[in-house]
């Protein structure tokens, strides 16, 4: 093991490849994994009574004012 | 908690046409041509079925078929599978082109439909919150985009100018 960075970054560049190749149906697994990860950290009682947590929805189509 | 049960679902209410076409977008879509990108939700574009002589577009047939089926009703989500679903209409020319130009895969054995790459990244770009400029770096950084076909959707939508100030921002080397 190393504190080389630039190795440490192609090693991380290079997971993030190896995981992007994966199949699609193995990834989306993953976000399911993810998900339930997330829910477990954050906690169900600091989200209402549901559990559901929910994203910020995104401004689709609201384009910024050119600055 | 199935991403997978979220697309049979969206499958089944078009079949039975609830809705006319609908693409995955947001995280979800991005997820198919990147390495899994955390997300809380499933953002679903839609084509709304208005009835007929209604200009307004709504979403109570979407909710009521998947209510039906065991979905529940949370605020602007529906959940399904455990994960919360958002039904998007087109929002403006981009997303309309990205929803007619979608392509279709299969997810272990089911078909899903999805925003190509390149309307991904635009979308992004236009939405421009930290975190889409942070998916518009990782579709650059994975090589994940047609640079010409991403650069003729920045042009027809009038994003070229973004574009150069997000380069200048997080692709240029120059401080």
């Amino acid at each position: 093991m190393s504190f080389d960075l630039q190795k440490i970054l192609e090693s991380k560049r290079t997971f993030r490849r190896d995981l992007a190749a994966r199949p699609i149906g193995e990834k989306l697994r993953m976000l399911d994994a993810l998900r339930e990860r997330e829910l477990a950290i954050r906690g169900r009682a600091a989200h209402g009574d549901s559990g559901i947590l929910r994203e910020e929805s995104a401004p689709y189509g609201g384009r910024k004012k050119a600055e | 908690m199935k991403i997978q049960e979220v697309i049979t679902a969206i499958n089944q209410m078009q079949a039975d046409g609830i809705i006319g076409h609908y693409a995955i977008g947001g995280a979800v879509g991005a997820t198919f041509y990147l390495e899994p990108v955390a997300t809380l939700d499933v953002d679903i574009f839609v084509t709304f079925r208005s009835d007929p002589g209604s200009l307004l577009l709504s979403p109570a047939p979407i909710f009521d078929y998947l209510k039906a089926r065991g979905g529940i009703v949370e605020g602007e989500y529906i959940v399904i599978g455990g994960w919360p679903v958002q039904f998007l209409p087109s929002t403006g020319p981009l997303v309309e082109e990205a929803l007619a130009q979608a392509v279709e895969t299969v997810v272990d054995g089911t078909p899903a439909r999805v925003f190509t790459a390149e309307h991904l990244a635009a979308i992004a770009l236009e939405t421009g919150r930290g975190k889409d400029k942070a998916r518009l770096l990782q579709f650059v950084e994975a090589g994940a985009l047609d640079a010409a076909r991403f650069q003729s959707i920045l042009a027809c939508h009038g994003l070229v100018a973004a574009w150069q100030k997000f380069e200048r921002q997080f692709l240029s080397d120059a401080p």
